[in-house]
Order: C-alpha cells, then sequence, then structure tokens
C-alpha cells in the first residue's frame, strides 16, 4: 500500500511526458526525413532481405535491394534487352559452351577494391559454392578461367540459353572479393553499385537507407541521393503507408488498389505470373482419368476464364490458355485463346474418354484463392467433372510437391525466359513436373531450345504448343501485377519482374 | 517471502524446460523438408541434402535438443536458418519494441481502468452504467479493427500520425514515441474498458463487505475506507486481470505490429513460423514463456506481498 500512490504518480508522470512528446512530435515527424524529396525515394518493399552476401540473393522482388548495393555484369533494360553494365560486351563461341566476357577496368567496390577480371571470377565461384537460392543459375557453368586483367571465360558443361539473362540477375551480381566469404558482408553490402547502405540509419525488417554513392561510375542509373526500403509486408500498411505520403511507390493488390487509385495514386501493370491449374499426374499413376488427354483437354474447356477473372480478379489481367509469358518469346497469339469456354465439348471429350461420370480432382487450397477454386468447382461441376478442395497448402508445400502429394493443382507460377519455365514446368528436373512426365517429342523440343543460342524463344514456341495441345496444364489468366506510386516520381516496369529495378524510378518532371 | 520466491522460480524454470522440450519436439518432428523450402523452387536434392547437413538435420532429435538447450543455457539461441543472424541478436532488437509498447499500454490500462472502475463501483448510477455498457462495446471491437480505424482517421485523413512506424535512429525518440501512441491506443482500449469492469466487481464487493460496515460505523471517512481498506483487498483481483491481459496482448499485439509495420516480436513471429525458421521460432516461444512466467511470478509476489495469506497456502 505504501507503494501505491508513488507508482501510481510515476505512471502518471510517464504517461503525460508520452502524451506531451508526442503532442511535440509536430506533424514533420510523420513525414520522411531526408531533406529534398526530389532527390530522395522511398519505396515499399515487401520483406527484408536475408543476407547481404550477393551469393544468396534472390530474384523478382527480392533482387531490387542488391541492384541498389551491387551492380552486375549485365544490365538488363525494361523491355527485358540486355545491355552492357560491369560487362562491355560478351560472345559464345561456336558451340554455344563458352561466354568470352569483357569487363569495365574503371569500377571499383565501396571498400576500395578493384573490380576486374579476378573479382569477377571470386565472385561467380562463391556463387557457385555458396549453396544459395539461385545457385542453379549457374549450375551449368563447370568453370571460369580469367584470360587477362579484363576478359573471364565462363566455361560450360551445357549449354544454357538463360546464361546471360542470369548474369542480370542474382548470379550477375558482383561484391568485392575482399568482403566475399566473410560475416560481414551479411548485414552490410560491400558492392560497387550506386549506393551504400548507411548501417545507422538502418533498422532490420523495418527499413534499410542508402545514399548515393560518391564518384560512381554511371550517374545514368544513380538517380536519387538517398534511397529508403521501407518493409511492410501488409498490403494494408502498404497501402496506407503509400496514400498517407510515407512512401513513394509499392506494390499492391486489386483490393488495395481501389484506395490507392481513390488517392490519385497512379497505377502502373505489367504481367509477370499466370494463374490456373497443373494437372500434374499426367501419366495417371496416382489420379487415372489425367492420363487421358480428353480428360486433361476437357478440364480446359470448361473454364470461362474472361466471366473468373472480371469476377474473382476484378479483371486485372488477361485470359489465356497458354503458360508461357509473352517476354519469353515462347507465346504465339494462337495459342491464347485454344481452349474457349464449351462445357458441351468438355461432355463430349469426356464421354469419349469414357470419364462422363467419374472423374475426381483432388487439389490443395492456396491461401486467399479461396473463393477463386469454389469458382473452379462450380464450372468443373457442370460438366460432370468433381474438383475436392483439400487441405491449405503449408510451409511443407515444396517437398510435398516433389514427393507427388499432389496429382493437380491450382497455382501462381512465374512466367520467366524459355530455359527457365521449362524447368520449372516442363522438363525432368522441375519441380512443378513431379512425376517426371515426358515424351521423346518434348525432349527433342526441349533439347532444340536448350542448345538454341539466341533462337531459344521462338523454338520455345513448339513446346508451349506440345504442352497447351496435351493439356499439361489448364491456365486461366494472368495476373496484372499492381505497382502504384505517387506524383513525385515516375516508374517503367520491368519486363518478367512484379517490382521494378531500381534504375526504372526518376523523379517527375 | 524469499522462500516463496524461490518456489515460484523454481517452479517457473520446470515450466520453461517442460515447454522447451515439447516445443522442440513438435516443431522439428512435423515441419517437413526445411532444406528446400530454404533453398527454393530450383533447388536439386543434391543441394536440399547438402543443406540439411549444414543445418544438422541429419542428427537425431535428443542429440539436436540437448545441444539447443546447452546453447540456450550459455545465451546462444541459434542462428536463423533464413538469415543467418543469431536469434538472439533478432529477439534483443524486437523484444524492446514489442515491450515499450506492451508496458506502455499497460501503464495507461492500469492508470485508466483503476480510476474508471473505482468511480463506477463507489458512484454507482448513470456513472455505472456508462462504463458498463463501455465495457461491453469496447470488449466486443477488436483492436485491430480500433487500430485500421485510427490509421484511417488519424494518419491519412488528418495527418496527425505517421501511418505506419518511423522507428529509425535517424528520426530521433520523438518520432519513435509519435510511431507508437496509435498502436498504444488500439491495444489499450480493450484492457481499458475489461479492466474497468473486473476492477468495479470487486470494489463493489469488497464495498458490500461486513469490514466496510464496521469501518463506517467507527466514523472512518469513506475516502480512507477507500484507499486504506477496500482498494487493498480488492487489488489482488484487479492485478491478476491485468496480468491476464497483459499475456492476452501478446497475441494481439501482432496483428497491431504488422498494420503499423513495427519491427516488433509479432512480424518476427509470423515470419518465421511461415518460413519454417525454427530456432526462431524457438526463441519467440521461449521469449513468450519467460514473459508469462516472469508476469505471473511478479504478480504473485505482489499479491504475497498485499496479502500475507497468500505466502501460506
Amino acid at each position: 500500500m505504501k507503494l501505491g500512490p508513488k507508482a501510481a504518480a510515476a505512471a502518471l508522470v510517464f504517461s503525460a511526458s508520452l502524451a506531451l512528446t508526442a503532442c511535440g512530435g509536430g506533424a514533420g515527424a510523420g513525414s520522411n526525413g531526408g531533406g529534398n524529396a526530389s532527390t530522395a525515394l522511398t519505396l515499399g518493399t515487401l520483406r527484408d532481405i536475408t543476407s547481404w552476401d550477393p551469393a544468396q540473393a534472390h530474384v523478382g522482388h527480392a533482387l531490387q535491394p542488391y541492384q541498389a548495393a551491387y551492380d552486375t555484369l549485365i544490365l538488363r533494360e525494361p523491355d527485358g534487352k540486355l545491355s552492357p553494365m560491369l560487362a562491355t560486351k560478351w560472345k559464345y563461341n561456336a558451340t554455344n559452351t563458352k561466354l568470352t566476357v569483357d569487363l569495365r577496368t574503371d569500377v571499383t567496390f565501396s571498400d576500395g577494391a578493384k573490380f576486374d577480371a579476378e573479382a569477377a571470377k571470386a565472385n561467380l565461384d562463391h556463387f557457385k559454392k555458396a549453396n544459395g537460392p539461385q545457385m542453379a543459375q549457374l549450375a551449368s557453368v563447370s568453370d571460369v578461367a580469367v584470360v587477362d586483367a579484363d576478359t573471364i571465360d565462363i566455361n560450360l558443361s551445357a549449354t544454357e540459353p538463360a546464361l546471360e539473362y542470369f548474369l542480370s540477375q542474382a548470379a550477375g551480381l558482383m561484391g568485392s572479393p575482399k568482403a566475399l566469404g566473410t560475416d560481414a558482408i551479411k548485414t552490410v553490402p560491400v558492392g560497387s553499385g550506386p549506393y551504400v547502405m548507411d548501417k545507422a540509419a538502418s533498422v532490420k525488417d523495418s527499413q534499410t537507407v542508402f545514399t548515393a554513392r560518391e564518384g560512381y561510375w554511371n550517374k545514368d542509373l544513380q538517380k536519387y541521393r538517398k534511397l529508403t526500403l521501407k518493409i511492410l509486408t501488409d498490403p494494408t500498411a502498404r497501402t496506407n503507408a503509400l496514400v498517407s505520403g510515407q512512401i513513394d511507390a509499392t506494390l499492391l493488390d486489386p483490393k488495395n488498389g481501389k484506395q490507392a487509385e481513390g488517392a490519385k495514386m497512379k497505377l502502373e501493370t505489367n504481367q509477370v505470373d499466370w494463374s490456373g491449374l497443373l494437372l500434374l499426374d499426367r501419366a495417371g499413376a496416382k489420379n487415372p482419368a489425367l492420363a487421358n488427354v480428353k480428360v486433361r483437354q476437357a478440364i480446359n474447356y470448361a473454364f470461362d476464364r474472361k466471366t473468373i477473372l472480371d469476377q474473382v480478379m476484378l479483371g486485372q489481367g488477361t485470359a489465356t490458355s497458354q503458360p508461357f509469358g509473352k517476354d519469353s518469346g515462347a507465346w504465339t497469339e494462337e495459342l491464347e485463346n485454344f481452349y474457349s469456354y464449351d462445357p458441351a465439348k468438355a461432355k463430349a471429350l469426356l464421354k469419349e474418354a469414357g470419364f462422363e461420370n467419374g472423374v475426381t480432382l483432388d487439389v490443395p487450397t492456396l491461401p486467399g484463392a479461396e473463393t477463386l477454386i469454389s469458382v473452379l468447382q462450380q464450372q468443373l461441376a457442370d460438366v460432370g467433372i468433381t474438383l475436392k478442395p483439400g487441405a491449405a497448402i503449408t510451409n511443407t508445400f515444396t517437398a510435398d510437391v516433389a514427393a507427388k502429394k499432389y496429382t493437380a493443382m491450382f497455382y501462381n507460377l512465374f512466367q520467366g525466359e524459355p530455359t527457365v519455365a521449362i524447368d520449372q514446368i516442363v522438363s525432368t528436373k522441375a519441380l512443378y513436373n513431379p512425376f517426371k512426365n515426358t515424351t521423346p517429342e518434348l525432349e527433342a523440343k526441349i533439347q532444340a531450345v536448350r542448345t538454341g543460342g539466341d533462337d531459344a524463344g521462338t523454338l520455345a514456341r513448339d513446346v508451349n504448343k506440345y504442352v497447351v495441345e496435351q493439356a499439361w496444364f489448364a491456365p486461366l489468366f494472368r495476373v496484372n501485377q499492381m505497382y502504384y506510386h505517387n506524383s513525385k516520381v515516375e516508374v517503367t516496369p520491368q519486363a518478367q519482374q512484379a517490382v521494378p529495378s531500381i534504375y526504372n524510378y526518376s523523379p517527375a518532371k | 517471502m524469499i522462500k516463496f520466491i524461490a518456489k515460484r522460480l523454481g517452479s517457473g524454470l520446470v515450466v520453461l524446460f517442460v515447454v522447451s522440450a515439447l516445443t522442440f519436439t513438435l516443431l522439428y518432428t512435423s515441419s517437413g523438408s526445411i532444406a528446400r523450402n530454404i533453398l527454393g523452387d530450383q533447388a536439386t536434392p543434391e543441394q536440399v541434402a547438402l543443406k540439411e547437413q549444414e543445418l544438422g538435420l541429419d542428427q537425431p532429435l535428443v542429440t539436436r535438443y540437448f545441444a539447443w538447450l546447452g546453447d540456450a543455457l550459455s545465451g546462444n539461441l541459434g542462428t536463423s536458418w533464413f538469415t543467418s543472424e543469431p536469434v538472439a541478436n533478432s529477439l534483443a532488437t524486437r523484444i524492446p519494441v514489442t515491450m515499450t509498447m506492451v508496458f506502455a499500454a499497460m501503464i495507461l490500462i492500469a492508470i485508466c481502468a483503476a480510476l474508471i472502475g473505482v468511480a463506477a463501483a463507489v458512484k454507482r448510477g448513470w456513472v455505472d452504467r456508462v462504463v458498463q455498457v463501455g465495457a461491453i462495446v469496447g470488449d466486443s471491437i477488436p483492436g485491430y479493427v480500433i487500430g485500421v480505424f485510427l490509421v484511417t482517421l488519424l494518419a491519412i485523413q488528418l495527418g496527425f500520425f505517421p501511418a505506419t512506424s518511423t522507428i529509425s535512429p535517424e528520426v530521433g525518440p520523438e518520432a519513435w514515441v509519435y510511431s507508437m501512441t496509435l498502436p498504444v491506443i488500439a491495444l489499450l482500449i480493450n484492457g481499458v474498458t475489461g479492466g474497468a469492469q473486473q476492477i468495479r466487481s470487486a470494489v463493489i464487493k469488497q464495498l458490500e463487505r461486513d469490514y466496510v460496515r464496521t469501518l463506517r460505523s467507527r466514523g472512518i471517512g469513506e475516502r480512507e475506507i477507500l484507499f486504506k481498506h477496500v482498494l487493498r483487498s480488492a487489488a489482488p483481483a484487479g492485478l491478476t486481470v491485468l496480468s491476464l491481459q497483459l499475456i492476452g496482448m501478446l497475441g494481439g499485439v501482432v496483428i497491431i505490429e504488422q498494420i503499423f509495420a513495427l519491427p516488433g516480436m509479432g512480424p518476427l513471429a509470423v515470419t518465421a513460423t511461415g518460413q519454417t525458421d525454427l530456432p526462431v521460432v524457438m526463441g519467440v516461444v521461449m521469449y513468450t514463456v519467460v514473459v508469462v512466467i516472469v508476469v505471473n511470478l511478479l504478480v504473485d509476489v505482489l499479491n504475497g506481498w498485499l496479502n500475507p495469506k497468500v505466502r501460506v497456502s
């Protein structure tokens, strides 16, 4: 009892001081620090990166922070064209098994180390053995040889048409050779990129602050004095931060996009993923009906894609029958509407296949896709196919896919370069081909793509056509990535990336 | 009193040990192929096998648990599988954010709930009715709904507060407190209304007891009866309610931290669980258990101090 009033008094003083300090904070504290707004850029990102070691870099959303601190060997333009960066030019030998790369000689890393052929080799070797999430990007590289101070040869054990693309991605990020393999580079990046991390102003999982690097070799890529990546996992928090002016740009979804549009934010859309069913058990190992191509085609004819898109996705996407993306080169107009909405034809195909009453599809439930799955269930039921949504996809999902737990599934998948897409969903080493389905005909087509060099995209059209005709999948639509920004910044979407590359932002004129 | 505290502390340690063993067993036997989760879609079986070896997942469960326990006793909670950051470091940067928010909310709840509860019990009449209705309304609105409402009104429409946190060394402590205001309000509303209701009931119960009548018959003033006798007797009930609220708040704070993008324990727990980052999940569980044990211990000690009978029982 003696302490009671004292404790209460102390608490009152504390709360009063809390309230007073809160009032004293003033409206300015809510906005971003950093002085001149036109030279500061603040982006809302979906998650913090796991390690600043370039060998642990990821693609997609996660590439952006690495681009601030690290240059890549090759620069990927917004439309997907590859341009020089740390590499000035590169050329394959006649058999596409050796890529000779010429390098810049005027670049230094933020710790003073010089970029040269030895540094490039050190990075590629480090990437190959660091067991990072994108290690497969250099799987075909047998060794890297230093030719002279500004030239390397990348020798391949098998042809890899996507290698140049990978060198503009995670595998191409160049860190200081002095820092590679140390613990320090895991928490503070040491690259030659346009920005250096301001460690004191950065808070793990909250924000990463960068400042422009003095004497950066390419001023055209360094458009801001300060760059802040604010980590906002929750889409509602991202929307609130954007409309209240805390961030300049971020990725939203159709639902939150409405609020951003109401606040006069500008929208850039870009199609990166496709959504649809993966009919995985094409040999009928667990679900015999799926072995029959007519059943798989019937599933495709059962969907009214345009209506589903309009109702479930608020029209944010494009209906399609093909799993390969427009930027891959494998996309063709004729496959876009290959399976039109035709329930009568679906029923007829099922009858021809002898499965007019007996097809059941089990699919796991993708979190957030419950509404869509119930629509698919309804449309399949209309032609006599039972769709059974199973347990929700859990964090053991990839392992479950590899273990052939699912015979069919609804999913969103990235549409990458031809060989990237093939190795993701078609080839026998693809995770999303767990039953290892293939035919000699398909193998020949895939091999043609692998050895096709610059023609890989066009050759992949044959693979695309094959999997569409054989109804390996039931694609529904390509999804719009909805990137919103305010009027202070100009943003150019990046092909095959949900968020633009860091170079695609500039102050609005 | 020392014996009493030692006894409580001992049972707390036993609980901590049992929970750690159970959690470890449950987590590490039901988490599928973690190595593949870490490496992603493109990983080859060889990469997965190498990663499993790196993480020591090829060792028997008991060996791994005792290795973990041995390290934990020396303050090393392991390293995150996804970020390579020591778990103890992650917790050390997250706990202050969450605990500042929780303690600020608790202090305000304690003050407001006590004032409102005592006022309702003593004054009764319309004050009491307002408190009763307020308790029902306050209890029925989840904290996150209040959070979203506060952000929409006070941050986006009126611009008084930041919509998401500005917790950063570069903006100074003022902005930090400023960032905390809306989350703390969102957290405390349920607590104040619920707490006031409980304190009101406890005070009324005491006011109806015989000893109060006896004190009044001796001519002792109402103020003295209330502050010296009634509140002391009603305090254990109030403390218990507050401790339960604090423990309950550890759950509510997860959503509030997500809404306001506060880098506290909530997002860490959500991310780690989603990724199956087991060393971090273990760390979060241990932190939660320690908080619960400490809060219960403090409440027991305070109750024992206020009411010697508790120490004997």
